[in-house]
């Protein structure tokens, strides 16, 4: 397999996707709206498939063209269309204010983990044949982006956007380490399924958020 | 010939910063359905204000009377080591590179600052203190940026920079210099005082940064001050235009006919990056002002992850 050239055409737009998938993974680690989490995140995975698209299209592959579909339909549309419907507009979650640190501080920290990556990965040490060794520290550091926005935030929608950022920068990684596994579209499924199943956990923990505000309301009636 | 157009560039910067103003007001006036003041309004107002005499406090010193031909000169000077009309160095470019230029801007931004301490006013004060706020922050941003055009020539003289970004157009797409655009468009903004940091047609004193620190002037030296905050901003979307954008259409250094043809070319070029300014200015409100430094955070940020990704050339 011959890997993708800096300067053509496609390793051009590979990697300025790329760039974009982690300016939106800082957006989302320096914003403090629900809305816009679910925006930046939506925004991401309409560019990864992008990637991809651009991975398949140079490689003829026709199971990286069901990824990109497969991306941009769950990822791009379903999971923000869903999250938006059903958490942040049923919730009315606006402010995110359970933070554990300050915005400039997880921003420092976000920057400082992308230097550490692209210093853990030094990419004239990768083999040859890969489709875009370029590509790989960003991937790489998207994938500590959506830990650190793990870390950072306390609520459970938070949490489970920057494990789906974590879980673009393993695809986009993926994509770029070898474009011929058709184990990537199993993968890339099972791991949506899994979104899938934090999502449910989002709701439960919703309801009992709900609950928790009622008791509390109903309390102060009580004292009045 | 060279000694002509260094000249002519000069000539370019401080004839032709009122035009740029002027017109931008037109237009973001037009934008917002009025019909605005003429393209000339920053000459006629010249013309005022150099006919009048000035108005100074008995309190003030020699650092008040001497700042503004201190500030004149600053942006002067850095006419005439950037590429504004010529592709290549003239005689006088040697002077600095673009961080050598950064510094005289920087040293154009404390002499204000003195000169609005000395009278003790307290909006001189006030916006003294705030641009020197938004200086600092803004002055680590601003060198990082100049690193991602850096490391696509691997120099830090504008006119190399220049070269390196017109002789492979595929330079320009990199992720690196996209990065780097964005984040120097931001710092235009900033540091000259545009809307999202500051209201350029406000007058209200308590929310004032730049005009805050000219408060005191009159008369002649108002008109030295305004005159050299227009030459900045005209320098700095040049810089921007010339070096991140589009870094063709500028003459050599043996060819008068060339320079002068590409006059009207930079007109259009600014033309096009005031445009952006005016939307820019129409279209967003003015930040609280501690939120500007997450602005500035952020094209910090722009710059820093435009350096990291680099390697991508490299490989």
């Amino acid at each position: 397999m011959q890997s993708l050239a800096t300067s053509s055409i496609e390793g051009t737009l590979l990697s300025l996707s790329a760039v974009a998938i982690l300016l939106a993974a800082f957006a989302c680690l320096g914003s403090k709206l629900f809305n816009r989490y679910v925006a930046y995140y939506g925004f991401q995975s309409v560019v990864l498939s992008f990637a991809t698209a651009v991975v398949a299209y140079h490689f003829r592959s026709a199971e990286l063209w069901v990824l990109a579909g497969l991306t941009l339909a769950i990822k791009g549309v379903a999971i923000p269309t869903v999250t938006r419907r059903l958490v942040i507009r049923r919730l009315d979650l606006r402010r995110d204010v359970a933070l554990s640190t300050g915005l400039s501080t997880s921003l420092i920290i976000g920057a400082l983990l992308s230097a550490f990556a692209y210093l853990a990965i030094k990419t004239q040490d990768l083999p040859h044949g890969l489709v875009a060794t370029s590509v790989v520290p960003i991937s790489i550091a998207v994938v500590l982006l959506g830990a650190l926005a793990m870390a950072v935030h306390r609520h459970t929608l938070a949490q489970l956007i920057g494990w789906l950022i974590t879980e673009n920068g393993v695809i986009l990684a993926a994509i770029t380490l070898a474009a011929t596994f058709p184990f990537i579209v199993e993968a890339g499924i099972f791991l949506d399924l899994v979104a899938a199943v934090l999502m449910m956990v989002v709701f439960v923990s919703g309801i009992t958020r709900e609950l928790a505000r009622a008791t509390s309301a109903e309390l102060r009636q009580l004292q009045g | 010939m060279a000694v002509a157009l260094q000249v002519l560039q000069s000539l370019v910067v401080v004839a032709l910063a009122p035009l740029y103003v002027g017109a931008m007001a037109r237009a973001e006036a037009i934008v917002s359905s009025k019909r605005g003041p003429s393209v000339l309004q920053p000459y006629y107002d010249l013309a005022k204000l150099l006919r009048k005499g000035a108005a100074v406090s008995d309190q003030a010193s020699w650092v008040y009377q001497g700042a503004p031909f201190v500030v004149f000169a600053c942006y002067l000077t850095v006419s005439v080591i950037v590429p504004i009309i010529t592709s290549q160095p003239l005689p006088l470019a040697f002077l600095a590179d673009l961080i050598g230029g950064a510094f005289v801007l920087a040293l154009a931004s404390f002499t204000m600052a003195l000169a609005a301490l000395d009278t003790a006013s307290p909006y001189g004060g006030l916006g003294a203190s705030r641009a020197t706020w938004i200086g600092s922050l803004a002055e680590p941003a601003l060198i990082i940026v100049f690193f991602t055009v850096g490391v696509l020539s691997a120099s830090d003289n504008p006119y190399l920079m220049n070269h390196a970004v017109a002789a492979s157009p595929y330079a320009l797409v990199l992720p690196t210099h996209v990065l780097g655009t964005v984040a120097f468009f931001m710092l235009v903004l900033v540091e000259n005082g545009r809307i999202p940091v500051e209201n350029p047609a406000g007058s209200i004193e308590i929310s004032m940064i730049e005009e805050g620190r000219v408060l005191e002037y009159s008369g002649r030296h108002y008109a030295l001050m305004r005159w050299a905050s227009w030459m900045k901003l005209f320098l700095m979307s040049a810089i921007f235009m010339n070096v991140f954008v589009i870094p063709w259409g500028l003459g050599g250094a043996h060819s008068l006919a060339g320079g002068l043809i590409a006059i009207p070319v930079l007109l259009g070029k600014l033309a096009i990056c005031g445009l952006l300014i005016v939307v820019i200015d129409t279209s967003f409100a003015k930040l609280r002002f501690f939120r500007i430094a997450e602005l500035l955070g952020a094209a910090f940020l722009l710059a820093l992850v435009g350096v990291i990704t680099s390697y991508v050339i490299v490989v």
